[in-house]
């Protein structure tokens, strides 16, 4: 008795009692990895995450989306946070004082921080400002930004530095810049107020693109507001699209300076853009309008048409390759996700969907997500990336 | 002439209620290594089942996640200046690193699947019974038993036989196997024991729901029904991740685009 207690000194006991299942434990990502391999007939994985119907939703860097909660409960909607993988509801995001019964259908609009840890939200049944929230503390931080239009465009730049808020509205419509200078020890990574606007195009200073008459007001020239976001991977440019009012009215890309958006380019496309993107090398812009996917050289302004339609497009954090929607598939009515290899202009790994609303690639470019507006999340894992 | 006395006396509360407390207790002993041994088998099943995941489809991933480091460093010397093609490369290193560790060293031989013997399981349920922790109320025997239970556990997952009976002969002949301080003491070291048996049922139960839910089990159950219809699916696990291999080297033997 006292040979074999000596044989085993009490600091190996938890170690032997537990043996097994400490492995089990250290081999679980491996199980799961063979699970989920084992599952999947093709590079896609597909989830359902939430019932019923939402179309205002984005989804994060960290694979969860925040959506229009699609769950109507007494006739009112919130703002809901759901994995993709597990396909659960995380968390509902709530601003003290909000009302009890909100109209459903109110625009929404979000923007994931690229460590997933910040989020920010408009919504119009909260006050007409930007709501800032921790989620890795689950807080509301505070409110900031009032716009007089409903702030539709939301964005972060890849680390974080700057963020950037576009509002529709005619005449009213803003864009505005706000780069994370706080201290550390604040809660709020922006300060209140933006470091930089940029106002509907006056009939003093029409900067719209060539082909608008120079005296012509926002109104007068059939400026919409400011659309879609996006910053370039060394955050010192931001593209923004110009919408134009009108059913087969062309939009503009305008290409401003980061951070006093001094100087501005614009480019000039054809149809609605739906999405712009920028390569990891800064020298292209992606962007879909009318169906079609085109590129902008950064250094030329020079704009072509790429060999394949697209609505949506996610550009990989790292390598010269893009997650593309279309809701169009040739000789079909029928939507697809497909890879765009951006040097070899080759498109790979098709698959059939329908339905997409935002597509994102995750911080380290190994997968890749897409959600729809029936709730059904499109993970791409490819074997090799 | 030897006169022999029996002891007439009504029993007292605390003998009727020292015996329906060992009554208890027995039932309750018989329930624990019942429930020992289905929690060590689950336990021995699962633990033999992981190492040959780990031999066969484990190794491989090792061997993938090594291809995909060498892929993306050889993507940062293409592109020195790619910050984040760096902090991939080095998690990807991370990744490969940590999935070698996992799969551990292939070993040349298939590792067994686990067989416990019926003789195997009554011992088993012996060592469980006579030495289970819980089932005594000193400090210091609990202590001991708690080691000879490890000591048990580990060699009903080795299916040494030879080494439970030991335990179980061990402990017999240890002093501690033996108690009697009047039924005062009895009934209330016999209350400690059923109360210590019952917390200890509960854990077992949650240790076995908790194995049960794991995709280790779950994996396994779809390897052993998949069997019975003489399909092999950790074969086709080997063919998924061979597959993603050579996909890999052959990305990896491809030239890199030309420097800009």
């Amino acid at each position: 008795m006292t040979e074999t207690a000596e044989k085993f000194p009490a600091n190996q006991l938890a170690r032997i009692s537990t043996q097994t299942q400490a492995l089990a434990v250290r081999s679980a990502a491996l199980v799961s990895r063979g699970l989920r391999d084992l599952a999947r007939d093709s590079n896609w994985l597909i989830k359902k995450v939430f019932a019923g119907r939402s179309s205002q939703l984005v989804v994060s860097p960290a694979g969860e989306v925040c959506t229009l909660s699609p769950l109507v409960r007494h006739g009112t909607e919130r703002i809901a946070l759901y994995d993709l993988e597990r396909g659960v509801p995380t968390l509902a995001l709530v601003v003290a004082g909000e009302p009890d019964v909100c109209p459903v259908g109110l625009p929404a609009a979000f923007a994931w921080s690229p460590s997933a840890r910040h989020l920010v939200a408009a919504w119009g049944g909260w006050l007409p400002e930007l709501h800032m929230f921790d989620l890795h503390g689950k807080v509301f931080l505070g409110g900031f930004g009032d716009f007089k239009s409903f702030p539709a465009n939301l964005t972060w730049s890849d680390s974080g530095k700057y963020f950037a808020a576009a509002s529709r509205g005619r005449g009213e419509a803003r864009l505005r810049l706000w780069p994370a200078d706080q201290p550390a020890s604040a809660a709020m990574p922006f300060a209140a107020d933006a470091a930089a606007e940029l106002r509907a195009p006056s009939s003093a200073e029409n900067w719209i693109g060539p082909g608008t008459d120079e005296t012509e007001s926002a109104s007068e020239s059939g400026f919409g507001g400011f659309g879609r976001l996006a910053f370039n991977p060394a955050e010192t440019i931001l593209a923004v699209v110009a919408e134009i009012d009108g059913d087969w009215a062309d939009d503009s890309i305008v290409l401003l300076e980061v951070p006093g958006f001094g100087r501005r380019t614009v480019i000039r496309a054809q149809g609605r853009i739906t999405d712009l993107a920028w390569t990891p090398d800064n020298r292209q812009l992606i962007y879909c309008s009318g169906g079609q996917a085109y590129r902008v050289s950064a250094q030329t302004r020079e704009s072509e048409p790429l060999p394949f339609g697209a609505e949506l497009c996610a550009v990989h954090p790292h390598l010269p390759m893009a997650l593309c929607f279309s809701s169009l598939l040739k000789n079909s009515a029928k939507g697809r996700l497909f890879l765009a290899e951006l040097n070899r202009l080759a498109v790979f790994d098709e698959y059939a969907a329908e339905g997409v609303v935002n597509i994102r690639w995750s911080l380290d470019g190994s997968r890749a997500y897409a959600v729809t507006t029936d709730g059904l999340a499109y993970i791409y894992e490819p074997a090799i990336l | 002439m030897n006169l022999k006395t029996e002891d007439t006396r009504p029993a007292t509360p605390e003998d009727q209620e020292l015996a329906r407390k060992l009554e208890d207790q027995a039932a309750l002993e018989i329930d624990l290594a019942d429930r020992e041994l289905r929690s060590a088998n689950l336990r021995a099943e699962l633990a033999a089942f992981e190492r040959q995941y780990l031999h066969f489809v484990g190794s491989r991933y090792a061997e993938l996640d090594e291809w995909k480091a060498q892929l993306a460093e050889r993507m940062v010397s293409e592109q020195p200046g790619n910050q984040r093609a760096r902090q991939a490369a080095r998690e990807a290193r991370a990744r490969a690193d940590e999935t070698k560790n996992v799969a551990g060293e292939k070993s040349e031989h298939e590792p067994p699947s686990f067989q416990a013997s019926p003789e195997l399981k009554r011992l088993y349920r012996d060592v469980a019974r006579r030495i289970h922790p819980d089932l005594t109320s000193d400090r210091d025997d609990r202590a001991r038993r708690q080691l000879l239970m490890a000591d048990a556990n580990q060699a009903y997952e080795l299916g040494d036989e030879m080494r439970l009976e030991k335990i179980l002969t061990a402990y017999e002949h240890s002093p501690e196997a033996f108690h009697g301080e009047g039924p005062g003491a009895e009934l209330i070291r016999a209350i400690r024991r059923v109360s210590q048996v019952r917390g200890r049922l509960a854990e077992i139960e949650a240790e076995l729901q908790g194995l049960l839910r794991s995709d280790l089990h779950q994996l396994k159950m779809r390897v052993d029904d998949a069997e019975k219809s003489g399909h092999n699916v950790l074969q086709d696990m080997i063919a998924k991740v061979d597959e993603q291999i050579e996909l890999a080297k052959e990305r990896l033997n491809k030239p890199g685009p030309p420097p800009r």
